[in-house]
């Protein structure tokens, strides 16, 4: 038994400790951030029963395409703007299950290593079209992807949605087919929204303390503690840190531990949010559960376009999931820099207004929002952008895939690890597993 | 187009040999006369002032600057005392060599770095969070080596501060502020007067003024070279290879492996390859970087076999040379030289360490008339030339 | 010539190489090309009374050193002229240039931003040990990972084993390169904006993709790769202009026996059972032969030489969502004068490199903005060189010839090409440069433009896409030009395809026709 510090109290953090204090280790979870009940993302059975919420319709436009849990009912949907798209989306489900599929597997295991040959042999029991489907499509931009399947500009702009979603890609961007899967892993088929999961009672039977870490102590090599920004001083043998690993290894702990090289490559890891979150008012409920307004694969496209230059899209894709009387929303595309609210609101406004019952009150987080009070780097939930170069045996960095740091007792868990946001606790529980092996 | 210094309008007339060599980009005197040998003997005999103005330079100032060197460098930082000078090498997180130069701590937060590549991104990235500001002074600052016996009658007749060996001082020649530090690359007496570059050529002008009379003279590097391999003295690219550029794992030399043990300081709880570096102190170095001797008698029976004369270089080489242990190979020289002062054939060389201890006999190879053979040779100890007055 | 072992169809660089290497091993090998002229897009014309010009392709980038030395190009008059630097002017007036030089290369760099010049070593050094990774690659065709026939299975494992042994820390660098965009791998090194736009536009060179489209990161290798072999500079022009490329490999071919006809253009590749038997001209002529090879594009081999229905139908489905998308055009001007840049205005060596208009990568990102909604790139990216300062014999004594390449010039235009379309893009082309270098208006003795439209229908490459094939992950390596069909072969018996459509594709590179007659010879 010995002391075990978690730092952060996001899902992955919570699952960390979980299985430590299951393992007979004391677990003190410091919470530097404001707490989530309500998550989005697939929660694995082996997290034990959370509860998920999945809206059906999970996707509806304003131009009346509905998706649905149902397979057929979305293909009926479909049918009114192509019939030939109809008649494809239940092929197209299938072999995106497939792919989910394979992912999903991957997820709940420390990520494979580029030469494993369990892997390639995984890989290689998918068969030729399931191999080639992977290696071609996984790399693929969602636009060609869905050009492929579909014709329907209704269809394809609204899945484009999903496929870039918190990535400062666009959906001509290569690897964003990769980025719909992640979207789709844990879903039932046809569905490319991941629910939203209460994950409160991932809390319960926990030490927590509200704290700020300022630094991460080390003696010898190996993690003796941390010292919090009060000055107090907890002891521990292992550490496991959520944060972004830049701050772990670049800020908390004190130069000379760690190799230059690879602090300079985490510090560069690539965590730009693009997205702000809203929470609308409304005089009513409104008629659906779903909205995602977005246009075609082109208009994502444009959306993204503007962020590049550092500039809020014109018409940036907006996703709103009801709650009651009142609207959870994305919007995509802002710049990570972005810190003033009004013009986001505007723009929101402006959008969603013609769709909504009317607007009571309105209240926009930017990414620096974001970063403030989820310590979501730059406001990017999945701290390191989920991008083909950071996504598998590369997240966050390929040296620090196995959880492990060269610290000996230092461990990473948060979403900057492998598989990342979206996939609820699986990066703690990645962790605390790798760290039972060693 | 390269760089010139900025005693560049001294240096340019006075170099009749028209013998140019590349540092660090610029251009400097290979040797001023036809020869180099009178350069040679004036660092020994008399005083050579040679133009160092090449060499990377970047002052530190601030709250953690001896943090900072203390981290990047291998001997403490910590502890060195307002003008002393540390000369040190540091290394990448496995130990191995980057760089080698000198650290000099001019006031309590302000040092300035000597490298031969440059090194700002490395100080940078390291400084993450600490207070220190990082300045590249390499272009700003001009520096020149005052070496040999007579450096010091010159300075004391302008009135500079008596220095111990490695110590600095801010002085004034003449009117001009400078630095002063008891420092060089030749194993002799010698100084480095650092100045603001504006102020390089009336510098020169009253250095030569004032060495007119001790037998001063402007030196080039060819002269520079020979007293370094007598001094035992290593230089980057040619004796190792800085670990940044490095293209395979056995290019890579760790300060042990460099002879530069006596600059790893494991007392220090961290700094960057320390851990490595602790390692490779309990299982030993596996290369030795010593002094090699060429047995005369030997070398004068391979040219005797051909019916020639003995011949020596006439200037330091830079090659790899295989050196044999019983016909097997057991290491290489990376550089050479004839010392005309000590009348000795000598090489800087990588040995294995089983045979890198002083008095092993050991052969190395050497081309005469278009053959490979194999001459003695002994392992002895660095310095080959240490003349007492260089610490006195 | 009595009947052929092999007929090729296609009379360019790749083809060629294909025939030499099989007529080299003993085959009876007739080339058949439907142009007047050999070289497919490597060809020199004189289009202006004394101006020569490299029409299409104008630089050699990688054409193998293994070929230059098989084939005795030199012996067959190549010689290649190294372009020895980089200029890219900047718009207020300053310029960045990359010299061959080390130190004074250092110098440059940081002059404009001082790390960047400690980066440079450190990231050549990188792309270098890649460049090492990647070559085997190259050299030979890609297996079939899915495959379980058990010569591919061999290869596969003999490639897996290649991989397992370099270090696992190269392995991770070569993955990001495959999947970052240029833009991203060069901000973790450089802050420079000139010298990561002009790093950059390497990436996007014959792609309809921008310097922040993921996938272009790989294509910065290129730029790495020759220097391995041996070859001091890797980029350079063919003396006489990159005609001079093919004529070189046709003497060789010929000097093995080859047929080459020309002006005998094919129309249909005859298939009897699944197997390729000859071809039919048309002017009606058939000729036999057991092996056919076509040096044409995937589209046109496959949804134009033969029918479809000798095809399984996943195989059409790929040829046809295979990506072509040509964006690259050429602007060929004739000058009285040397033009004079603002930030370099007296001739020097700078005007004997390359002249690059990439001052900075977001201006290469709006010019693909532009180009992704189907415009032409109104302030394009330019790759220029004057060919006839290192070869005078290319334009009349004083005179020059200018060669730039143009990017973007969608084949997809909005409204699609015509005369007074083509035009407007050259004066688009000019007036950027002018702002540049403000006397080349006056200089200009005439100008051709070429745009994809126009390398289609002249040369015959699909959508005009100077790689015959867009080269990106999903089109690469065992995906070229269709999964399971990445080895020269097709599924008609005897029917192979030797074009850049093939593995590693891309560039005046010649490993695709080289790699083909091995696999064919196998």
């Amino acid at each position: 038994m010995s002391d075990v510090l978690v730092i952060g109290a996001g899902p992955d953090e919570l699952v960390a400790a979980r299985l430590l204090q299951q393992a007979g280790h004391r677990v003190t979870v410091v919470q530097e951030h404001a707490l989530h009940d309500r998550v989005d993302g697939w929660a694995p059975a082996q997290l034990g029963g959370l509860q998920t919420t999945r809206p059906d319709p999970w996707l509806r436009t304003n131009d009346g395409l509905e998706l649905f849990a149902d397979v057929q009912r979305s293909a009926q949907s479909i049918g009114r703007l192509s019939a030939r798209d109809a008649q494809r989306w239940p092929e197209f489900c299938e072999r995106m299950a497939r792919l989910a599929g394979l992912l999903e597997k991957i997820y709940l295991q420390a990520p494979p290593s580029l030469i494993d040959l369990r892997f390639a042999l995984r890989v290689r029991r998918l068969g030729r079209r399931g191999m080639e489907d992977l290696m071609r499509v996984l790399p693929m931009p969602a636009s060609e992807l869905l050009d492929e399947w579909f014709e329907s500009d209704i269809l394809k702009g609204a899945l484009c949605a999903f496929a870039v979603r918190d990535l400062q890609q666009g959906p001509r961007s290569a690897g964003t087919a990769f980025r719909l899967l992640h979207a789709h892993v844990g879903s039932p088929r046809g569905v490319f929204r991941p629910g939203t999961v209460d994950v409160a009672p991932l809390r319960s039977g926990l030490t927590m303390r509200e704290a700020q870490v300022a630094r991460i102590d080390v003696r010898g090599g190996a993690v003796s503690g941390a010292t919090l920004a009060n000055g107090e001083t907890l002891p521990a043998t292992i550490v496991v840190a959520g944060a972004h690993p830049g701050r772990v290894l670049g800020e908390l702990v004190e130069p000379g531990w760690i190799d230059p090289d690879l602090v300079r490559a985490a510090r560069r890891i690539r965590s730009r949010g693009v997205a702000a979150r809203a929470r609308l008012e409304l005089e009513r409920a409104p008629q659906w559960p779903t909205l995602t307004l977005a246009g075609t694969a082109d208009d994502v496209e444009r959306a993204y376009d503007a962020v590049k230059y550092g500039r809020i899209s014109e018409r940036p894709v907006i996703d709103a999931v009801a709650d009651g009387a009142a609207l959870d929303v994305h919007l995509q595309f802002v710049p990570h820099t972005a810190a003033d609210t009004a013009d986001i609101q505007a723009r929101l406004v402006k959008v969603l207004q013609p769709h909504v019952p009317p607007i009571r009150r309105v209240s926009v987080r930017t990414p620096v929002d974001l970063e403030r009070t989820y310590g979501w780097p730059q406001g990017q939930p999945h701290h390191a952008e989920l991008s083909l170069d950071q996504a598998l045996w590369m997240r966050p960095l390929p040296e620090l895939a196995g959880y492990k740091t060269p610290v000996a007792g230092l461990w990473l868990c948060g979403p900057a690890m492998h598989p990342g946001a979206g996939v609820i606790g699986a990066a703690g529980y990645n962790c605390a597993r790798a760290m039972q092996k060693s | 187009m390269l760089k010139t210094t900025p005693f560049h309008a001294r240096t340019a007339p006075l170099c009749v040999s028209h013998a140019w060599r590349r540092w660090a980009g610029h251009v400097v005197a290979s040797s001023y006369e036809l020869t180099h040998e009178r350069e040679y003997h004036v660092i020994r005999a008399a005083a050579g002032l040679l133009d160092v103005s090449p060499l990377y330079k970047y002052r530190l100032r601030g709250r953690d600057a001896a943090r900072l060197l203390d981290l990047v460098v291998t001997r403490n930082v910590m502890k060195a005392a307002v003008g002393q000078v540390l000369y040190t090498p540091w290394c990448d997180h496995a130990g191995k060599v980057i760089d080698d130069g000198t650290v000099a701590r001019l006031d309590e937060q302000t040092f300035r770095m000597t490298s031969a590549e440059p090194s700002l991104r490395w100080l940078e990235d390291n400084a993450a969070g600490m207070q220190v500001e990082i300045t590249d002074v390499s272009d700003s600052t001009a520096a020149l080596s005052l070496q040999g016996p007579m450096s010091w009658p010159i300075l004391e007749s302008m009135g500079a501060p008596a220095l111990k060996y490695f110590r600095l001082a801010a002085a004034t020649l003449r009117g001009i502020p400078v630095t002063i530090s008891r420092t060089g690359y030749t194993g002799d007496l010698g100084f480095e007067i650092w100045v603001d570059a504006a102020q390089a050529l009336p510098l020169w002008d009253a250095l030569i003024d004032a060495g007119r009379g001790y037998g001063i003279m402007p030196t080039g590097l060819l002269a520079l070279d020979m007293a370094r391999i007598e001094a035992g003295l290593m230089l980057i690219d040619v004796d190792y290879v800085p670990a940044r550029k490095a293209l395979i794992a056995s290019q890579l030399s760790s300060p042990f492996e460099l002879d530069l043990a006596w600059t790893v300081n494991l007392e220090k709880e961290r700094f960057i390859g320390r851990q490595a570096l602790a390692e490779e102190k309990a299982r030993g170095p596996q290369w030795l970087f010593v002094g090699v001797e060429v047995d005369w008698n030997s070398l004068e029976r391979l040219y005797q076999e051909v019916g020639l004369a003995t011949r020596v270089p006439g200037a330091a080489w830079r090659m790899s040379v295989p050196i044999y242990a019983s016909g097997e190979q057991v290491g290489y020289a990376t550089s050479g030289a004839w010392s005309p002062l000590l009348k000795k054939y000598i090489a800087l060389a990588h040995l294995r360490a089983q045979w890198a201890k002083p008095g092993t006999p050991l052969e190395m190879e050497i081309t005469v008339e278009h053959k490979r053979k194999r001459a003695a040779v002994t392992v002895v100890k660095k310095p080959f030339f240490d003349p007492p007055r260089k610490r006195a | 010539m009595t009947k052929p072992d092999v007929i090729i169809v296609g009379g360019g660089h790749n083809g060629l190489t294909c025939a030499a290497y099989l007529a080299r091993a003993g085959k009876k090998v007739l080339v058949l090309e439907r142009r007047e002229r050999i070289g497919g897009a490597a060809f020199s014309e004189e289009v202006f009374p004394g101006f020569r010009f490299s029409v299409f392709s104008y630089v050699v980038s990688l054409l193998r050193p293994e070929i230059i030395r098989e084939l005795e190009l030199p012996r067959h008059g190549l010689q290649i002229l190294p372009l020895e630097s980089t200029l890219t002017p900047l718009p207020n007036g300053d310029r960045l240039v990359q010299w061959s030089d080390h130190d004074q290369n250092r110098a440059e760099l940081a002059r404009h931003a001082p790390r960047d010049a400690e980066a440079y070593d450190e990231f050549g050094l990188l792309l270098h040990r890649m460049a090492r990774a990647v070559k085997p690659l190259l050299r030979t065709a890609a297996p079939d990972p899915a495959s379980l026939r058990p010569g591919e299975l061999f290869d596969l494992l003999r490639l897996g084993r290649y991989f397992r042994e370099l270090p696992e820390k190269d392995l991770h660098a070569l993955w990001k390169l495959l999947t970052m965009s240029a833009a991203d791998y060069l901000d973790e090194w450089f802050e420079g904006e000139a010298l990561k736009g002009t790093k950059s536009a390497s990436g996007i060179i014959g792609t309809l993709l921008g310097p922040r489209s993921p996938g272009t990161a790989y294509v910065l290798l290129h730029h790495y790769m020759g220097e391995l072999d041996g070859v001091f500079r890797a980029w350079g022009f063919a003396k006489g202009g990159n005609g001079s490329v093919s004529a070189a490999i046709a003497a060789a071919a010929q000097a093995h026996g080859v047929e080459i006809r020309t002006n005998a253009a094919v129309s249909r590749i005859r298939v009897k059972g699944g197997r390729a038997s000859g071809v039919i001209l048309e002017n009606g002529d058939e000729l036999e032969a057991g092996t056919i090879v076509s040096g044409a594009d995937p589209r046109r081999t496959f949804l134009g030489l033969v029918r479809e229905e000798n095809l399984p139908d996943e195989f059409v489905a790929a040829i046809k969502r295979y990506k072509f998308r040509g964006a690259s055009a050429k602007v060929n001007l004739a000058l009285g004068e040397l033009p004079r840049f603002t930030c370099m205005p007296e001739p020097g060596p700078h005007m004997r490199g390359a002249i690059s208009i990439s001052p900075s990568v977001d201006y290469l990102e709006r010019a693909y903005d532009e180009a992704k909604y189907g415009e032409f790139s109104r302030r394009p990216y330019m790759d220029i060189v004057i060919p006839s300062m290192l070869d005078p014999s290319m334009a009349p004594p004083g005179k020059h010839v200018m060669s730039i390449f143009v990017q973007y010039a969608p084949y997809h235009l909005n409204g699609g090409w015509s005369d007074a379309r083509r035009e407007e893009f050259g004066d688009t082309v000019v007036n950027t440069l002018a702002e540049y270098a403000p006397n080349l208006k006056g200089a200009i003795l005439h100008r051709q433009v070429v745009t994809p439209a126009d390398i289609e229908r002249i040369v015959g490459l699909s959508e005009g896409n100077i790689f015959q094939g867009e080269l990106s992950l999903q089109q690469m390596f065992f995906l070229r030009p269709a999964p399971a069909w990445a080895r020269y072969r097709t599924p008609i018996h005897g029917l192979y395809q030797c074009g850049s459509g093939t593995h590693p594709g891309g560039g005046v590179m010649g490993a695709s026709g080289r790699n083909a007659a091995m696999e064919i010879l196998r």
